[in-house]
């Protein structure tokens, strides 16, 4: 599913209307700079759920982390968007980003995340081929979700290790 | 016929949405890296959204470590500083998390790191 070089959604302006943006962290970043961050909620929020309950994080750790996390995409993207541009595709999709992490030294990121893609791809199939939204056509389920590029992960086929894909699936 | 939680074997805790960073937000950024990054599947902030959640759960742990050396409970920015610094895989971000990027965000330090990092660490993977 490609999208224009048009944003489709409201350009410009924060969704927090004005002052600095509370999704940027409040005083510390002014409104331009809070739109090239993640939210510090949610940032704060994954950062507490891997570290013990008794753990404080400060606010400047906090946004040190969401600049470090936007660095991380943009870094990531460069180099899936160099891949496709010398194969001469216009569009980055998810398998290029799989392909650049592992490029790029995140080996541990890349089987997960190749897993999830797969599965986020059956999922999107089956949706669409079972509620008669019909683009992808018949061929049983997962017609659509079988058009990427790469699949150098043996693990990411079928079962994948045995985990969660043995559940939701059945009796749809 | 319900599907419970549809990545909740994915993510760490299974909530009702798939997704706990925003999409549009990540695409936003992505969009940002670079001229030629003209057009984003839909399903590739999806992936990065995951991404990043393993981006920050590793740099968290790993700054948490730091910090339990000091024998401090709360993470500080130092923390990450030197999880970085000691994190190979986390070169590309040493520019942006130097002290006297402190006060600015230290955005034109972390681009110009990117592409160096990405040559040394990748091997080539740009040549």
């Amino acid at each position: 599913m490609a999208d224009s070089t048009n944003h489709h959604h409201l350009g410009g302006a924060s969704t927090s209307g004005g002052g600095g943006g509370d999704d940027g962290g409040g005083g510390g970043w002014s409104r331009e700079q809070a739109e090239r961050l993640l939210p510090i909620a949610n940032v704060g929020r994954i950062m507490k759920q891997i570290l013990p309950p008794n753990a404080k994080v400060s606010k400047e750790a906090k946004e040190t982390m969401q600049e470090c996390v936007s660095e991380f995409i943009s870094f990531v993207t460069s180099e899936a968007s160099e891949k496709c541009r010398k194969e001469r595709r216009k569009t980055v999709n998810g398998d290029d980003v799989c392909w650049a992490m592992g490029s790029l030294g995140f080996d541990d990121y890349a089987s997960p995340l190749r897993r999830y893609l797969h599965r986020y791809r059956e999922v999107e199939g089956e949706r669409s081929t079972a509620g008669g939204n019909n683009n992808q056509g018949g061929g049983g389920g997962g017609g659509g979700g079988r058009r990427y590029e790469h699949d150098d992960d043996p693990a990411g086929g079928g079962g994948g290790g045995g985990g969660p894909s043995s559940f939701k699936f059945d009796g749809i | 016929m319900r599907q419970p939680g549809i990545y909740s074997g994915i993510l760490s805790s299974g909530r009702k949405e798939p997704h706990s960073l925003p999409l549009a937000r990540i695409k936003k950024i992505m969009k940002r890296s670079g001229d030629d990054v003209k057009m984003i599947s839909g399903e590739a902030p999806i992936v990065f959204a995951k991404a990043c959640e393993l981006f920050i759960e590793e740099l968290a742990r790993r700054s948490w470590n730091v910090a339990v050396q000091g024998k401090r409970r709360t993470l500080h920015r130092e923390d990450v500083a030197s999880a970085v610094a000691a994190t190979e895989v986390f070169d590309f971000l040493v520019g942006l998390v130097a002290d006297d990027d402190h006060n600015n965000g230290g955005g034109g330090g972390g681009g110009a790191s990117r592409s160096n990092s990405a040559n040394s660490s990748a091997g080539g993977a740009l040549n």
